[in-house]
């Protein structure tokens, strides 16, 4: 079950997929999910070269696996899980570099960035700052289309650990943006408080 | 429900209608405000998310940031090696095997580099085409006054004859090439000029001329004209 099920470029493909026999096919379902991937991986990486490696390893990685692939109508949920991992597993496994912030604004910033477009553009800034930890299920779940029971699976939580930290993120968002702070679940106010209570499902 | 319970479902999936949830809506004017508010919230972010990541939007609060250092695989190195290789070795034989189509924009540069040539009016005399053909194993059966330019010129490392030949359309540029071997003949048209290869004795006849057209009736005329003479001649 999807909590919104986004259009989905493979959806025009009907046919059961016999990846083993449709390398041409499978190379051109994977291209088209490219962008969603690419987007999806950014989200988490904050950082389009990163994320452009771990979509390129997480292609590979899914042609390697894609025996395992046997409806094309899955094939972007797949992928989209297979970069959420690639994105954990690089931070897991590499080493990591302290590189300075301005560093990343100077050669990275664009034009969009010196004209904001008000409420987004806080927004925008909201959501990158978000800890991964809130901002990993908003992104699975907005971007993804991932059920709370499917996050849940995906990030070994329970569902409950998942709907709080769903909220959390979303509170955390709504004080930025200049609303009023909701009750957290376990009475913790401003939604900053932590021990959300989760357990490893 | 409590309006806790409310909130957090609101607040983790703002587009989920409930029964309970709805239920205790209709009670509860601060949460179904909540949810507005929530709901709006939402499509915000769904638009945000919608597009890619602003690298500033890190924040400024933010001193550093952990970059993972990302080195591309083995497999990657050996790869890019391999299409270099490959891609030399596609141009390499492209070139071979197209030798026609490099011939012929080494014939057309070369004609460019003497713009002269086209402008003679004047034929030029028996010693001056003797000349332009001494060394390159040739004998010429047109007549003298057809010939308006005759230099022996550097050409892909060799001294060819370069001539020009006065024809019912304008004046058509002859080389004669003994080490330029083309296994069919090879039309081309290039900077509002049109040339044509030959294969002739043991190499080629290069033909060039202003405009388009078909120049293979003065080609042919040319190959019953030059006489190869044996090499070391």
């Amino acid at each position: 079950m999807r909590n919104s099920q986004p259009e989905s470029p493979v959806s025009s493909i009907s046919t059961r997929l016999p990846a083993a026999h449709a390398p041409a096919q499978l190379t051109q379902l994977f291209e088209s999910l490219r962008p969603d991937l690419l987007r999806f991986a950014h989200w988490l990486a904050r950082d389009r070269a990163i994320a452009e490696d771990i979509v390129q390893e997480s292609l590979l990685r899914a042609w390697r696996s894609r025996d395992a692939l046997k409806e094309p109508g899955a094939a972007r949920a797949w992928l989209l899980t297979i970069v959420r991992r690639e994105h954990a597993r690089l931070y897991e496994r590499k080493r990591l570099e302290l590189v300075p912030l301005e560093e990343v604004v100077e050669t990275q910033a664009s034009p969009r960035l010196a004209e904001p477009d008000g409420d987004l553009f806080t927004l925008h800034h909201a959501i990158m700052r978000l800890p991964l930890e809130y901002r990993e299920p908003l992104v699975l779940q907005v971007v993804g289309g991932f059920s709370t029971e499917e996050i849940a699976r995906e990030l070994a939580l329970t569902p409950t650990a998942v709907l709080t930290r769903l909220f959390r993120a979303r509170n955390k968002l709504r004080v930025i943006c200049g609303m009023a702070a909701a009750p957290d679940a376990d009475g913790q106010g401003k939604g900053e408080g932590e021990g959300e209570g989760e357990g490893a499902a | 429900m409590r309006c806790e319970e409310a909130r957090l479902q609101i607040g983790a999936e703002p587009g989920r209608a409930d029964p309970a949830l709805e239920q205790h809506l209709q009670l509860c004017a601060a949460c179904r405000q909540f949810r507005e508010e929530m709901r709006t919230l939402d499509a915000n972010i769904r638009r945000v998310l919608e597009g890619p990541p602003e690298p500033a939007a890190v924040g400024a609060g933010a001193a550093v940031r952990l970059r993972p250092r990302i080195r591309p695989p083995a497999w990657r190195q050996w790869a890019l090696a391999a299409s270099v290789t490959l891609a030399t070795f596609a141009v390499l034989a492209l070139w071979l095997l197209r030798p026609g189509e490099t011939l012929a924009r080494d014939v057309v540069a070369h004609v460019r580099d003497e713009p002269e040539s086209w402008l003679a009016a004047q034929h030029v005399d028996a010693a001056s085409i003797d000349a332009a053909l001494r060394g390159a194993g040739v004998e010429l059966k047109v007549t003298s006054d057809k010939i308006t330019y005759a230099h022996s010129c550097w050409f892909r490392g060799h001294y060819v004859p370069h001539l020009v030949v006065q024809t019912a359309r304008g004046p058509v540029t002859v080389l004669i090439l003994r080490h330029e071997a083309v296994s069919r003949r090879y039309e081309f048209h290039e900077g509002g000029m049109t040339g044509v290869i030959v294969p002739d004795g043991t190499g080629s006849l290069a033909l060039l001329a202003r405009g388009a057209g078909n120049i293979d009736d003065i080609a042919g005329q040319m190959q019953q004209d030059v006489r190869w003479l044996p090499q070391g001649t």
